[in-house]
């Protein structure tokens, strides 16, 4: 993220809740179990609160959209985001770990395909 | 100055902590379960790097690396790349780009913030406060308590040592050594407060004719991860105004022919309401 992508998440945030779900903060928050000041501030688009991982999946998950979505990289809000480069800037790994990396990804594609299937 | 965002690291780790009810040593699998975060260990072969947070979509897995053996050093690399995931900012800049993987180099002397914040909540997670302190005051001070504390926590000698001394009462510093050339050293607030203390920067010459200097002659000593313990002074060490006795107790850390050096000063009579402004709390930075 940089500068406009911060206010990307702030703005989809505030839409996510308000237009797709029709959720207050206060609801948001008891749903993703954050303070509701933490989403308040998240929602600020000149504020300077950001959201970790950990946040990030919390919001997604009680809003039922996704982290990409939130994040901006998508536009569907339970679309994921395409990578057709995955190693872009990852100049430091080694073939090895890459690959392995790459092994771990394929796994957790396996593991929600199958988690949709149920 | 002190830099915030490490402090708030640590307490973000020492929070989660406190929030799930964990106990010494930290079970990171089970940490890892509750939110759902696979952990995978690296084959052996695998050298590259220490640790690996991997992102897909809602998904996310720690790899980290097996090549060293040691269980300490295993388990910063996983609580550091949980710093990647429990950090405020750090989705911006551990997966720019559309990157998918972030690669992590454990080994305390990271000059970039992200890393350094991830060392720091790493060190929060694995010996938070609330329950390193009550443990802390059980045993000796010096490497009898870092020793112990190590083992409580399943943390590495060196990781345990910088804790230590950020948290310890007693005047302790710790002074991490190769070919008689301090790497980097931290002391305690009650060791900054003796008047006239100098800290031992890096590349700063080890004393002659002290236990650590000897250490350094003889390679062997310290691939044996051998000990040896005498008495020292701060003025000998410090330049303190005064001389104050102190022991010296100094451990080999193995093949990379380092060495770690306890110095704790024999109980002094400080003023303890003077209020040290240099001292810092120690940082996982050269």
């Amino acid at each position: 993220m940089n500068d406009s992508d911060d206010r990307i998440f702030a703005k989809r945030l505030r839409e996510a809740r308000e237009k797709l779900r029709g959720m207050t903060q206060t609801q948001l928050s008891e749903k993703s179990g954050l303070p509701s000041t933490s989403i308040s501030h998240f929602e600020n688009v000149d504020g300077t609160r950001k959201p970790s991982f950990d946040n990030l999946r919390r919001l997604a998950k009680a809003l039922e959209v996704t982290t990409d979505f939130l994040l901006g990289r998508t536009d569907e809000p339970t679309g994921g985001a395409v990578n057709e480069e995955l190693y872009r800037n990852v100049q430091l790994l080694t073939d090895a770990d890459k690959q392995f990396a790459q092994d771990m990804i394929k796994q957790m594609i396996e593991r929600n395909q199958e988690k949709d299937k149920k | 100055m002190k830099n915030h965002k490490l402090t708030n690291a640590v307490l973000t780790a020492e929070k989660i902590i406190k929030d799930e009810g964990l106990t010494l040593p930290i079970d990171l699998s089970a940490l890892a379960n509750r939110h759902n975060i696979i952990l995978q260990p690296k084959p052996e072969e695998n050298h590259g790097v220490s640790g690996m947070l991997i992102r897909y979509g809602e998904s996310f897995t720690i790899a980290y690396s097996t090549y060293i053996k040691s269980t300490g050093f295993q388990r910063f690399s996983i609580a550091h790349e949980f710093g990647h995931y429990f950090l405020p900012s750090h989705p911006e800049n551990v997966f720019q780009n559309g990157k998918s993987i972030h690669e992590s180099h454990a080994g305390f002397c990271s000059s970039n913030q992200i890393e350094l914040e991830a060392d720091h909540f790493a060190s929060g997670l694995l010996m938070p406060k609330h329950l390193f302190s009550k443990e802390l005051r059980k045993f000796a001070d010096g490497l009898t308590a870092i020793e112990n504390l190590a083992e409580i926590c399943k943390t590495s000698l060196v990781a345990s040592a910088i804790r230590y001394v950020g948290l310890t009462d007693a005047a302790v510093t710790i002074i991490i050594s190769s070919g008689n050339l301090v790497e980097y050293s931290f002391s305690s607030s009650a060791m900054y407060k003796i008047k006239g203390y100098t800290h031992l920067r890096k590349g700063v010459a080890i004393p002659r004719n002290t236990l650590t200097y000897s250490f350094h002659q003889n390679r062997s000593k310290i691939e044996r991860s051998e000990r040896a313990s005498e008495d020292t002074d701060l003025m000998h060490w410090f330049d303190t105004d005064e001389e104050i006795t102190a022991n010296e107790e100094v451990i080999g850390l193995g093949a990379y022919g380092k060495t770690l050096t306890v110095i704790t000063a024999d109980a002094t009579e400080n003023n303890d309401d003077e209020i040290n402004e240099d001292w810092d709390e120690p940082r996982f930075k050269k």
